[in-house]
């Protein structure tokens, strides 16, 4: 009945099973549930109870569910989004990152980039069919590179597609793709970019069909409700996915959603908050993983429209007001490093001390206040008004006023921070996460907003950071000394100029019941359940 | 009645148009805008641009207005910006959601509220009818959503007896449905179930203070009698007043009801419109809500004329 | 939450009687647990600054601490004193209640008044009734504080629009009946005008039923007040209101039993106004 009790350490017993069958039974009998006898809604999803514990062996069958706070837009299919784990379950992409940043074929079986980087050759699987029976071929990739130079797909690595300037056809097969330049963040483009079924690509970003090359097929979509999808019985990948099927449900609520995974209803997620996450740590029926990447890179904003934070050393006296390990403690319950720099640990560009560059020190705070001649400075910080991010601003108001900085909270919901964001029109502060900085380095710059060397939020320019930004992106080799060499300009641009002061890295953590194995995120937080399954 | 239909549809017609206008300027007045929304929070100007072009947001403010009552008029309503869909499946289903809450929420008001009232009334001790009294009380002093919050702790976490939140749909899968149904159910009908259990306990109090009823007691008619003949028919008209008032309040409810037990209802169709910015689906829903209230509003009417005849038709 | 339009009670000609039974009426045991509860609810808020030294607002590494004797009621979760938070909660909900109920009530008054003059209008302030009771509470409150803004003011403006129509309804009902009343007749006839007749004769004997609607509109501001909290539309952090209290502990409950301090404090305020509007209902009745 209940999969955690399943076992001999399992928290139920045999009695308490038939004392709750005795009690819907009572409640029946009231007539609440008249129809009860049969199914019960508040147990663990079907496929989770069968099956002898114990072996290691992946099991076929069960249908995972999957919790997510926030519906799938469908309108953002084709860019990272606040709900974007279907994309690489009814999609393949060209090639996948291993842990160390090197791509791995998927649909690509192999490339080769040309010396002089203007040019890279693909050679496709051959044994790939759409859900709908349509064949897989290279004219795909190319409309699933010009989908994604269309402006009104949104998709983020748009720029990166864009340096795509021709396409050269070697049969059904080999692909090869002229670029305008060379570029370091190319399979950055084969990670993010899903390959779609080139007929049906506007009933996709309408919500209706979803066709892709991926494990499962769509199935239904209820929106604001649920999202369901079946095994791909065609699948490429010969034995997977072992899964029948896949619930995604759509609980808003964060309170709802930590019961429900609790009582094992939902099976798999990545939206508890990290305070959350903290109450189930120690419950040995569920497994919690903390990716390094994802979405949430906290930072504060400046504008630098607004004289009080054109001086830089104003910037950086925020950056050494604010405690950013009573932050993480506090507003994510643990789950996030405190770092000064965007990278995450697994980036190129990570390197320790400029990680811990800015930390507590409220008397240098005030120092360099003084040194900029700042008696007295009141400035608003808008923030999206969902409870997470007011106490991450309650906090940094609070921290900001030890140093004599008076903040005035500006709560604002998040299209109208959006639309601040993208228009320009943020006031002198603001706190918000960005993404983009967890795969190649050049891929922040170009493709997140507030980084973006041209045009950004913060309305900072500099011929410098420009330079740095453009030289470390436009090249073919992404890991090499002198790659690196640039990043760490980038780097020290950022960390000296302090128009986005970096607070915390806090990637994605996975919150799963103890029998699901095998799950894996991509780059871009695209939930890969091809090797996934349910213990017994 | 004809005439009384005559006098009280074209007011009511009235406040349709005076909403549509209501409603389509306040969702342009609110900051933010669909197409930054649907452009994602990195895109560049140029998408923000072809995006407000494709959803005709381009246009003049009046063409876009007259636009969408035409759309309303034909009924043919379009696609949602957002949430993805045609906006009337979007209302269709949410409406059907919520009608199933509201529905089981509004049978448990009743179900809760006359026999607490009645059994208040004909109670030989004061105590327990002062008790129930309190009890009703004490059920309006709790904010539905800490009561919702409470309520999954309880029976989802607790006991394990019913699922914390989620849908399914009655025709479907009945079993299942009745399940998910009953906790946000009896969230949403608590507050109204006090209300309307004090208000007929008060309407009985009063009947059972006239004339004809002491007349009637002395002459030795039981006091069950009294209550079920004499009484009840006389608090019922006022009590059904209140109960079509409660309505819109339980519609209204379910915007926090639906969200803590993620019920895919209107209320959470209508917040996901506006978080979103989807003018189509928040335009066409709250419309509807308003011709649902005056639709109710006149059917109470007609209704307590019907049930008290000494309201003569206006 | 703001229907509770109690029945209308008896009315008296004389005004002084009608006073003299709504004392009457909070001397029962009904108006005297209210304004017990009202009151020690409200002297606790307005006493906050002797009661506590701590301030609502400072922050402190520990989150979540459980009582002791720094802080009486423990912490919240970004280690601020929730006992001086409590406390200064009610202050902020009573200051808006206590604004927002008597403009909802000045202007449902207005218009009820308005109503009256002239069957044209009276037929546009009952559509306007409408149109606002058909926005049903929070969906207004979505509206409102999205063009608004979250802070302070949108909720006062949406608690006082909410009332609106009750408080005019109710008058305008009261209204209607004194006017066919002999004495307001006798006045028409005796040849004093429409407006005179309306304000001197009828107003104050139909103003009664709003002392009682008073009560029941405060109790319904303390609750749209928490429900907007709930929603991410209340006031503006780091401000304590006794809605974003309980919004922010509601999910420790389970785990922390002290937070529930926010949850009694609300409870005992609306079951005091709950208690005064029966109390002061039934005063008027006998």
């Amino acid at each position: 009945m209940n999969a955690f009790s399943a076992g001999s350490g399992g928290p139920l017993s045999l009695p308490a099973i038939s004392r709750r069958a005795l009690l819907r039974g009572s409640l029946a009998g009231a007539g609440l549930l008249a129809l009860s006898a049969c199914r019960s809604a508040a147990d663990p999803s079907p496929g989770a109870d069968a099956v002898s514990g114990g072996a290691a062996s992946p099991r076929r069958g069960g249908v995972l569910t999957v919790g997510v706070g926030v519906d799938f837009t469908p309108a953002l299919l084709f860019a990272q989004s606040a709900n974007s784990l279907l994309q690489r379950l009814v999609f393949n992409t060209l090639t996948r990152y291993d842990a160390q940043l090197q791509p791995q074929p998927e649909l690509a079986k192999s490339w080769e980039v040309a010396a002089d980087g203007l040019s890279v050759t693909l050679k496709l699987r051959e044994d790939v069919t759409f859900h709908s029976g349509r064949r897989f071929t290279a004219d795909d990739v190319v409309f699933a590179v010009k989908n994604l130079q269309n402006p009104v797909r949104s998709a983020q690595l748009r720029s990166t597609a864009l340096t795509v300037a021709d396409f050269r056809k070697n049969g059904d097969f080999e692909l090869t793709l002229v670029l305008a330049h060379p570029v370091s963040n190319l399979f950055d483009l084969f990670e993010f970019m899903i390959i779609p079924d080139s007929q049906s690509v506007e009933d996709a970003v309408a919500g209706t069909r979803l066709v892709g090359t991926g494990p499962f097929t769509f199935t239904d979509r209820k929106p604001g409700s649920s999202l369901s999808f079946a095994r791909n019985e065609k699948y490429w990948n010969p034995g997977r996915p072992y899964l029948d099927g896949v619930e995604i449900k759509v609980i808003p609520q964060a309170e709802t959603l930590l019961s429900s995974v609790r009582t094992g209803q939902t099976q798999l997620t990545y939206a508890v908050r990290g305070k959350d996450v903290a109450t189930l740590k120690d419950d040995e029926r569920f497994r919690i993983t903390q990716y390094d990447t994802g979405a949430g890179a906290f930072y504060i904003g400046a504008n630098l429209s607004f004289p009080e934070v054109q001086d830089k050393r104003v910037r950086q006296a925020i950056a050494w007001a604010i405690d950013r390990d009573r932050l993480v403690q506090q507003a994510l319950g643990g789950y996030a490093t405190v770092s000064s720099v965007p990278w995450p640990k697994s980036s190129p560009a990570y390197r320790e001390q400029d990680a811990t560059r800015y930390h507590h020190d409220p008397e240098k705070a005030k120092a360099l206040l003084r040194e900029a001649g700042v008696t007295s400075l009141s400035l608003p910080l808008a923030h999206s008004s969902d409870a997470g991010s007011t106490a991450v601003a309650q906090i940094l108001q609070y921290d900001l006023k030890q140093v004599g900085i008076e903040v005035q909270l500006q709560p604002v919901d998040s299209p109208t921070m959006q639309k601040q964001l993208i228009s320009q029109s943020m006031p002198a502060l603001w706190t918000l996460s960005h993404s983009f900085s967890q795969a190649h380095p050049a891929t922040l710059a170009v493709s997140a907003y507030p980084f973006n060397e041209a045009k950004n939020t913060s309305k900072f320019s500099s011929p410098a950071y420009t330079a740095a930004v453009q030289k470390a992106w436009n090249r073919s080799d992404a890991d090499s000394p002198e790659a690196k060499a640039l990043y760490q300009q980038v780097t020290d641009l950022l960390l000296d100029e302090q128009f986005i002061i970096d607070l915390a890295i806090a990637g994605l953590v996975e919150v799963a019941g103890a029998q699901v194995r095998g799950v894996t995120l991509n780059k871009y937080s695209y939930l890969n359940l091809d090797d996934a399954y349910l213990a017994g | 009645m004809r005439t009384f239909l005559f006098k009280r549809l074209p007011s009511g017609l009235a406040v349709l148009l005076a909403a549509s206008f209501t409603v389509f300027l306040m969702l342009r007045l609110i900051p933010g805008d669909p197409a930054t929304t649907l452009a994602g929070p990195d895109a560049s100007p140029a998408t923000v641009a072809a995006i407000r072009e494709r959803l005709g947001l381009d246009a003049p403010l009046l063409s876009q207005y007259l636009h969408w009552l035409g759309q309303v008029l034909t009924g043919d309503l379009g696609p949602s910006y957002a949430i993805g869909g045609q906006v009337s499946e979007l209302i269709g289903d949410g409406l059907a959601a919520t009608f199933q809450l509201t529905l089981a929420a509004l049978l448990l008001v009743v179900l809760l509220a006359v026999p607490t009232a009645l059994y208040a009334v004909s109670a030989r001790r004061r105590a327990l009818a002062g008790a129930l009294r309190a009890l009703t009380t004490g059920a309006l002093a709790v904010p539905p959503f800490v009561t919702g919050v409470l309520l999954v702790l309880a029976f989802a976490v607790g006991l394990g007896l019913l699922p914390a939140g989620g849908h399914a749909s009655l025709f479907d899968a009945p079993d299942l449905a009745v399940q998910y149904l009953a906790l946000p159910a009896l969230c949403l009908a608590l507050p109204s179930a006090a209300i309307l259990a004090r208000y007929l306990q008060d309407g009985l109090e009063r009947a059972l203070g006239e004339d004809y009823v002491r007349t009637a007691t002395a002459l030795g008619v039981p006091r069950r009698r009294i209550l079920w003949r004499h009484a009840l028919p006389n608090a019922l008209p006022s009590a059904v007043t209140v109960l079509g008032l409660q309505i819109g309040q339980l519609i209204a409810g379910a915007v926090v009801v639906e969200r803590i037990f993620a019920w895919p209802g209107l209320g959470q169709l209508i917040e996901q419109g506006v978080s979103r910015r989807d003018y189509p689906v928040v335009q066409d829903l709250l419309l509807l809500v308003v011709a649902g209230y005056v639709a109710v509003q006149l059917l109470t009417d007609l209704l307590y004329s019907w049930l008290d005849p000494r309201v003569r038709w206006e | 939450m703001t229907t509770i339009s109690l029945p209308p009670a008896a009315r008296s000609r004389s005004g002084n009687r009608s006073r003299n039974r709504y004392v009457a009426g909070l001397r029962t045991w009904r108006g005297v647990t209210g304004l017990v509860l009202v009151g020690t609810v409200a002297l606790a808020g307005l006493l906050a600054p002797w009661l506590t030294g701590a301030d609502p607002d400072a922050q402190g590494p520990q989150a979540l601490a459980a009582p002791s004797g720094a802080h009486p009621l423990g912490t919240d979760d970004i280690g601020r004193d929730l006992l001086s938070r409590v406390l200064h909660g009610i202050l902020t909900d009573l200051s808006i209640i206590l604004t927002a109920v008597p403009a909802g009530a000045l202007t449902g008054a207005a218009l009820a008044l308005l109503a009256g003059t002239s069957r044209a209008a009276d037929l546009v302030v009952q559509r306007l009734f409408d149109l606002v009771l058909s926005f049903p509470g929070l969906i207004l409150g979505l509206a409102v504080t999205a063009i608004l803004g979250p802070g302070r003011w949108p909720v006062v403006i949406i608690i006082a629009l909410a009332e609106v129509p009750y408080f005019g309804r109710q008058l305008r009902a009261g209204v209607l009946v004194q006017r066919e009343r002999e004495y307001a007749l006798a006045a028409r006839v005796g040849g004093a005008g429409r407006a005179r007749v309306l304000l001197r004769h009828v107003l104050p004997n139909a103003v009664d039923p709003l002392v009682v609607q008073g009560a029941v509109a405060l109790s319904a501001g303390v609750f749209i007040e928490g429900a907007l909290s709930f929603l991410g539309l209340g006031v503006r952090p780091p401000e304590p209101t006794l809605g974003s209290l309980i919004s922010g502990s509601v999910a420790y409950l389970d785990t922390h039993p002290v937070l529930a301090a926010p949850l009694a404090v609300t409870t005992a305020l609306v079951l005091g106004f709950t208690l005064l509007a029966e109390a002061l209902n039934r005063g008027a009745r006998t």
